[in-house]
C-alpha cells in the first residue's frame, strides 16, 4: 500500500478541550502507518461563526489553510467534523467560482499566499473508511472489541452539505458502521445518528441544546448500545462533558460513555485505555472496557 | 415489478384508532414513476380513504411533501425505482415537526404563522420619511434594482412553501417556538432587498429568542430543500447583515464576535474568553461549579496558556484588507 500522508489539521477544540482526541490520533495513525505533518501556521476555520460574521474574510482564512498544505503538497486530514464542514464548504465556492478564488486571493495578496483550490479535506473516517480501506484496517485488528455496541453517532458535518463533502451518503451512511464492525464491534442503528447534537447553541440557548443532547443519548440508548462512537470533538463536547446537563434536562439517568473514533480504533489495535487517554472522559468508559 | 409501500395512516374519527398505524400496500411499479404517482394509484385502485395533498405533479406547487424514508421530499419529485434501489424498503410518512390531521396531511397554520411573524412583504421607505431625513437615504432607495442587487436574494425568492426544510429542522424538532428555516429564508428575502425600509428593525426582531441565532447549523435545511434554497445560507446572510449593521446586543452576535476576535489575536478559537464574553459575567459565575468538574478531567479550558500560531501577522493581515477591499467596493458601488 502506498504511503498515506497528510496535512494534520486536528481543529481547535482538540487543541484544547478535547485534547485527547488530537493525542490519540497521533498514536493511531502512527501505529497504522499513516503519517501526519504538522501545520504550525495554520489558523481557526471559524466554525461556522466567521460564515456568519464575514463571508469574504471567512473564504480567505479558510485559503491561508488551503495554501499551507498546497505548499506541502498535502491534501488535508482533519479530526472535526465542523471544521470539514467549514473548509469543504469554503473550498467547494472557491473552486466553483474562479472569480470568487481571484477575488479570495486578492485578500491574500498581502501575505504573499496564494491558493491555486488544489487541495482536498478529509477526516480521519474518510481516512480509514477510503484511502486506507476496511479490509486493510480489520487486519491490524489484535483485539476484537466484540462486547462493544457501539451507537454510531455521525452528527451533522460530516454528512451534510453532501454537494461540498461528498464521502458519504446522508440518507444512507456506511462509513462509522463499516469502521466500528471493522473493529469486531456492534453497531446500533438509530434514527438520532445523522441529527445534531446541539453544540451550535450551546451558549445560545442551554436549554434547547441540553435537551437535544438528551435526545440523541436516549435515542441510541434505547436501541441496546452500550457506548457512542463520534468522528466529530464538537459532538463529543455535548455528548460526554454536557451529558450531566442532558440528564438534568431529560430528568433520567443516561451513563453512556462516548468514544472519539480513534479511541476505539486504539483499543482495538491493542493500545491500553491509558494510551487511549480514556480517563479524561467525565462518563468513564473504563467500565465497558476488558 | 412489485413492491410494498408502508404508509402512515390517522384518522381522528370516532372509531378509528387513536394512535398512528402504518398500512401495507403492495403495488405495481415501473422505471419513471414518481412516489405521487404511486400514492394516486393506491387511492384509485385499492384505497380511496388514503388521504394526501398534491395538485401540480411538477414541483412548482409545493402541496405534496412527504417523508419518504425517513427524510422530507416532494412526493412528486421523487422517483420510486432509484429510491427503492437505494434504500431497499418505502416507507411514507406524514412531514415530521407538523402535527397529522389525517393520513399524509398536516396541519400547515403554524408553518404560515411563522410565516407571518417575519411580515412576508416589502416595506419600502415612504418618500415622505425620505424627504424629512427620518432614516437615512439607502445606496439605492428603491429607484433600481440591478442584476447584482437581484442576485443576493435570487435563492431565497425560489421558495415553494413546503415545509421541507421544517420538517428536517433539528431545532425545530425540539424548540416548537424556534421560527424555523422557511421563515428565516423568507426574512433573507425582505432584509437582503435594496428596497426595503426595514432592515434594521427586522433584524433586531430576528435576534430574540427562538428567532435567527437559534439554528443550530444542522444543514438538514439545505441538504433536502427541493428547490435549493439553501435556507442556511440565507441564515448566514441575516446573521452577517446583522453584525454589519451593529444588531449585536444578544447571545448569539457576542458568540461571533467573541469568535472574530478570538481568530484575530490568537489564530484559534479560545473557549474561555468565548464563553465569559457570550454569556456575560453574572452567567459565567454560574459556570464554575460546572468548570470545576470538567477541570477535574482536565478540560477546562484556560485562556492564558493558549499559544498563538505561528505568523499570526498574516491572519491581521487578511482581516484588514478583507475589510478594506469591502469598503472599496462598497464606495465604488455607489459612485
Amino acid at each position: 500500500m502506498a504511503l498515506l500522508r497528510y496535512a494534520y489539521y486536528p481543529g481547535c477544540a482538540s487543541h484544547e478541550i478535547t485534547k485527547e482526541a488530537n493525542e490519540t490520533t497521533i498514536v493511531v495513525a502512527a501505529r497504522l502507518g499513516i503519517e501526519l505533518v504538522d501545520m504550525p501556521k495554520a489558523n481557526c476555520c471559524g466554525a461556522g461563526l466567521l460564515t456568519d460574521y464575514d463571508y469574504p474574510l471567512s473564504l480567505a482564512l479558510n485559503a491561508r489553510i488551503f495554501a499551507e498544505a498546497e505548499s506541502l503538497g498535502l491534501d488535508i486530514m482533519t479530526i472535526c467534523s465542523t471544521c470539514l464542514m467549514v473548509m469543504n464548504t469554503a473550498n467547494r465556492d472557491l473552486r466553483n467560482s474562479p472569480e470568487l478564488l481571484e477575488k479570495t486571493n486578492a485578500i491574500l495578496a498581502r501575505t504573499g499566499l496564494r491558493y491555486g483550490g488544489n487541495v482536498k479535506i478529509k477526516q480521519l473516517l474518510w481516512v480509514l473508511a477510503g484511502d486506507y480501506g476496511i479490509g486493510n484496517l480489520k487486519k491490524q485488528v489484535v483485539k476484537p472489541l466484540n462486547w462493544i455496541k457501539a451507537a454510531p453517532f455521525y452528527g451533522c458535518h460530516s454528512l451534510r452539505p453532501s454537494d461540498a463533502l461528498g464521502f458519504d451518503d446522508p440518507m444512507k451512511p456506511w462509513s462509522l458502521e463499516a469502521v466500528i464492525e471493522a473493529l469486531g464491534a456492534e453497531s446500533v442503528d438509530f434514527k438520532g445518528k445523522t441529527k445534531c447534537c446541539g453544540f451550535q447553541i450551546d451558549l445560545v440557548d442551554e436549554e434547547t441544546a441540553a435537551k437535544m443532547t438528551a435526545t440523541r443519548l436516549l435515542d441510541g440508548k434505547g436501541k441496546g448500545a452500550n457506548c457512542f462512537v463520534t468522528p466529530c470533538p464538537f459532538c463529543h463536547i455535548n455528548l460526554d462533558n454536557y451529558q450531566s446537563l442532558a440528564e438534568k434536562a431529560a430528568s433520567k439517568k443516561i451513563s453512556m460513555p462516548i468514544f472519539h473514533l480513534a479511541q476505539l480504533v486504539g483499543l482495538a489495535l491493542g493500545l491500553s485505555s491509558g494510551e487511549m487517554k480514556l480517563s479524561r472522559h467525565l462518563v468513564s468508559p473504563e467500565k465497558i472496557i476488558k | 415489478m412489485k413492491i410494498k409501500f408502508k404508509i402512515k395512516r390517522y384518522n381522528p374519527a370516532e372509531g378509528e384508532p387513536a394512535e398512528p398505524y402504518f398500512q401495507a400496500y403492495t403495488l405495481d411499479v415501473e422505471e419513471g414513476m414518481s412516489v405521487l404517482d404511486a400514492l394516486l394509484k393506491i387511492a384509485d385502485e385499492q384505497d380511496t380513504t388514503l388521504s394526501f395533498r398534491r395538485s401540480c405533479r411538477s414541483s412548482i406547487c409545493g402541496s405534496c411533501a412527504v417523508n419518504i424514508n425517513g427524510f422530507a421530499r416532494l412526493s412528486c419529485a421523487t422517483q420510486v425505482m432509484p429510491e427503492y434501489a437505494k434504500m431497499g424498503d418505502m416507507v411514507i410518512e406524514p412531514l415530521s415537526n407538523h402535527v397529522p390531521l389525517k393520513d399524509l396531511i398536516v396541519d400547515f397554520n403554524p408553518f404560515w404563522s411563522r410565516i407571518e411573524k417575519v411580515a412576508p412583504y416589502l416595506t419600502p421607505t415612504s418618500r415622505r420619511a425620505r424627504r424629512r431625513g427620518d432614516v437615512p437615504a439607502r445606496e439605492n432607495d428603491g429607484a433600481r434594482v440591478t442584476a447584482r442587487d437581484e442576485e443576493a436574494i435570487d435563492k431565497s425568492q425560489r421558495c415553494i412553501m413546503c415545509g421541507c426544510c421544517n420538517s428536517e429542522c433539528n431545532a425545530l424538532e425540539i424548540d416548537d417556538r424556534y421560527i424555523g428555516p422557511a421563515a428565516l429564508a423568507k426574512a433573507w428575502r425582505l432584509v437582503g432587498d435594496v428596497r426595503e425600509g426595514n432592515s434594521r428593525k427586522r433584524l433586531e426582531r430576528l435576534s430574540e429568542e427562538h428567532g435567527m441565532w437559534n439554528c443550530v447549523r444542522c444543514v438538514h435545511c439545505t441538504q433536502y430543500c427541493p428547490k435549493s434554497v439553501s435556507p442556511l445560507k440565507q441564515i448566514e446572510s441575516l446573521r452577517s447583515r446583522a453584525m454589519k449593521e451593529g444588531v449585536l446586543d444578544n447571545p448569539g452576535a457576542k458568540h461571533v464576535e467573541a469568535m472574530a476576535d478570538s481568530v484575530k489575536r490568537v489564530g484559534r478559537l479560545d473557549e474561555a474568553a468565548m464563553t465569559f464574553r457570550t454569556l456575560g459575567f453574572l452567567r459565567s459565575l454560574g459556570m464554575i461549579p460546572f468548570g470545576l468538574k470538567m477541570e477535574r478531567h482536565g478540560k477546562m479550558p484556560k485562556p492564558l496558556l493558549f499559544p498563538q500560531i505561528e505568523n499570526i501577522a498574516e491572519v491581521r493581515d487578511i482581516y484588514e484588507e478583507a475589510e478594506r477591499l469591502e469598503k472599496e467596493d462598497r464606495e465604488r458601488k455607489k459612485g
